[in-house]
């Protein structure tokens, strides 16, 4: 896989909803985004993930057409979403990192003065209950909770049921419940056709929600591809417990002996291949392999081990 | 491969007017919640307006019209323009405006919506005070009615402008009770709004007629009272060729305060 390559998309039955292209981004002399490309289909979740810095949110701005790009080009829906604006904004819904909102207003008149700008809003009803605040509807903005102000901004994101949605760190501050409700509606946003680009911090919820995922370092894509292929890219694991008088275990080529017995651990590329001969080995000479652990690498071992630098893909 | 991936919904987008008139709807709202903007907007300006007679302050046209310029221009300055430039800031401050432009609304819009009850609440005090100058027996027929009218709106617009402009240079809606200074004190007092500009020496009096509030007063005095910049009395016909140059300079500042909006104005802090 190459680092900045565009991720494989899906098989590409239909356009994409979103074409990002060699993007460039810039404050001054400081690049925030260096080249960046991917495509994100409708039906798709795509996550742009990485540590603070690294260019996620500079990205969407482009995407949100909030910021001109520097270089490259973005299409969202075949247009370009600053200069086309008025063709892409009714079929594009965003959430950003940080917004406010008037404190003043209640819950159902912010929604009903955003709904009265839009093209063909949900009722305000439904759009309430969509992220359960429909029991808050005349409270005032500024006595919301922060997870609850989160998933209004959320209901407002939704509401002019957008065919591509932008959601930068969409669970950011919401309990454990709400971030599960979150994840149910990026679901059903998906199942009903949406395209939808996240970037987020918890990379349970990109596992939980992503289709395909690109990790962001320094303004380029390191990694990219669907999360098996991410996962692939980092040696799996297996532990087990040997006692210290059971004969000494095979050493298949390509293992990396990262702890010895008792309590032993090897990395390696080539999981099954390893673990039948191991598995052999213990059949072979009677021995019980205590606490047997395999297991591919995780996205987070992966991020993990590209994000902050410590291993080029 | 198609450009578009999903067929589009055959909905008709709102209007503009519409956008903008369901964002006024909220800012209305938010307004008349405020108690304190609310007092601030209403009573300061009329109480300015009426300390005119009592300060005794010389002026080249009768009270009526005086008072009626007095309104306008106090309510353009100390309410439009300042009203506007700490909302603006502490919208953008709270993260609203960037959270507006993520919709369907553009930037336009969205500054116009958001002035909606500042800009309502101007022309409603301008109403009062000529109302206030129809019932205390002083009113007079303007020698022009079209020539206030376009000062009134087109002072609104320039205020709306500059106060735009304004928060380029204005981090918090605190410090806007500095950075306001400039047009809320030298540029006001130099604007014939006080004091005549007859009164001021010729240099100085040509160079304030080039500041931003001057041609909405000149214009507010032909078309109220038939007096000229400089003191002299004309008819309907003559007033027009005297608002030349004021019209002029009025264009000139929307102009410029449009272009430095567009280029500087930020809908979001700096990080």
């Amino acid at each position: 896989m190459q680092p900045t390559a565009p991720p494989a998309p899906t098989p590409a039955v239909v356009a994409p909803a979103i074409e990002v292209r060699h993007l460039r981004r810039s404050y001054g002399d400081f690049e925030a985004v260096r080249g960046i490309s991917f495509e994100v289909h409708p039906g798709e979740v795509f996550a742009l993930l990485g540590v603070n810095g690294a260019g996620k949110t500079s990205a969407l701005e482009v995407l949100e057409g909030l910021a001109p790009a520097c270089g490259g080009s973005v299409r969202v829906l075949g247009a370009d979403p600053v200069r086309d604006r008025a063709r892409v904004r009714p079929r594009l819904g965003v959430l950003l990192q940080f917004s406010g909102l008037p404190g003043d207003l209640t819950v159902a008149e912010t929604v009903r003065t955003w709904a009265g700008t839009l093209t063909d809003p949900r009722p305000v009803d439904e759009a309430l209950a969509q992220v359960q605040l429909t029991g808050r509807a005349d409270v005032r903005v500024r006595s919301l909770s922060g997870g609850e102000r989160r998933r209004l901004d959320l209901a407002l994101a939704l509401l002019g049921r957008p065919d591509v949605v932008v959601l930068d760190e969409p669970t950011t501050g919401l309990d454990p419940e709400s971030r599960r409700q979150v994840w149910r509606l990026v679901h059903d946003l998906v199942a009903g056709g949406a395209a939808v680009v996240l970037t987020t911090h918890h990379l349970e919820e990109a596992e939980e929600l992503a289709d395909r995922v690109a990790v962001l370092r320094a303004g380029q894509i390191v990694l990219a591809g669907t999360q098996e292929e991410i996962a692939e890219t980092q040696p799996a694991t297996i532990r087990f417990t040997l006692d210290q008088d059971a004969p000494e275990p095979p050493r298949p080529a390509g293992v990396q002996v990262v702890a010895e017995r008792p309590r032993m651990e090897w990395h390696t590329r080539a999981l099954q291949p390893v673990l039948a001969e191991l598995l052999a080995w213990a059949a072979e000479h009677r021995v019980v392999l205590r606490a047997l652990d395999a297991r591919a690498a995780s996205l987070e071992q992966a991020f993990l081990a590209v994000a902050a630098g410590a291993e080029t893909p | 491969m198609t450009a578009s991936t999903a067929p589009v919904r055959p909905v008709a987008p709102p209007s503009r007017v519409r956008r903008v008139a369901a964002l006024a709807a909220g800012e209305n709202r938010l307004f008349l919640r405020n108690r304190t903007a609310l007092v601030n907007s209403v009573v300061v300006p009329l109480l300015l307006v009426a300390a005119v007679p009592a300060l005794g302050l010389s002026s080249d046209v009768p009270l009526g019209p005086q008072l009626i310029l007095t309104g306008v221009g106090v309510t353009l300055v100390f309410l439009t323009y300042y009203n506007l430039v700490t909302t603006y800031v502490a919208r953008r401050e709270e993260l609203v405006l960037q959270r507006m432009r993520t919709g369907e609304l553009t930037g336009p819009e969205v500054l116009l919506g958001t002035a909606a009850p500042t800009l309502l609440v101007t022309l409603g005090q301008i109403a009062l005070v000529a109302v206030g100058v129809v019932a205390i027996g002083e009113w007079s027929a303007p020698v022009d009615p079209v020539l206030p009218l376009i000062a009134v709106l087109g002072g609104a617009a320039l205020m709306t402008v500059l106060a735009a402009v304004s928060t380029v240079f204005t981090r918090t809606a605190e410090s806007a009770q500095i950075t306001t200074l400039p047009l809320v004190l030298p540029t006001t007092a130099l604007s014939g709004l006080i004091t005549p500009l007859s009164s001021f020496p010729d240099a100085l009096a040509t160079v304030a007629r080039f500041l931003p509030v001057t041609p909405v007063v000149e214009l507010l005095q032909l078309g109220l009272g038939g007096v000229t910049w400089d003191g002299r009395l004309v008819d309907g016909g003559a007033a027009w060729t005297a608002a030349l140059l004021p019209l002029a300079v009025l264009a000139g500042w929307l102009t410029l305060g449009t272009l430095a909006a567009i280029r500087w104005f930020r809908w979001a802090p700096r990080r």
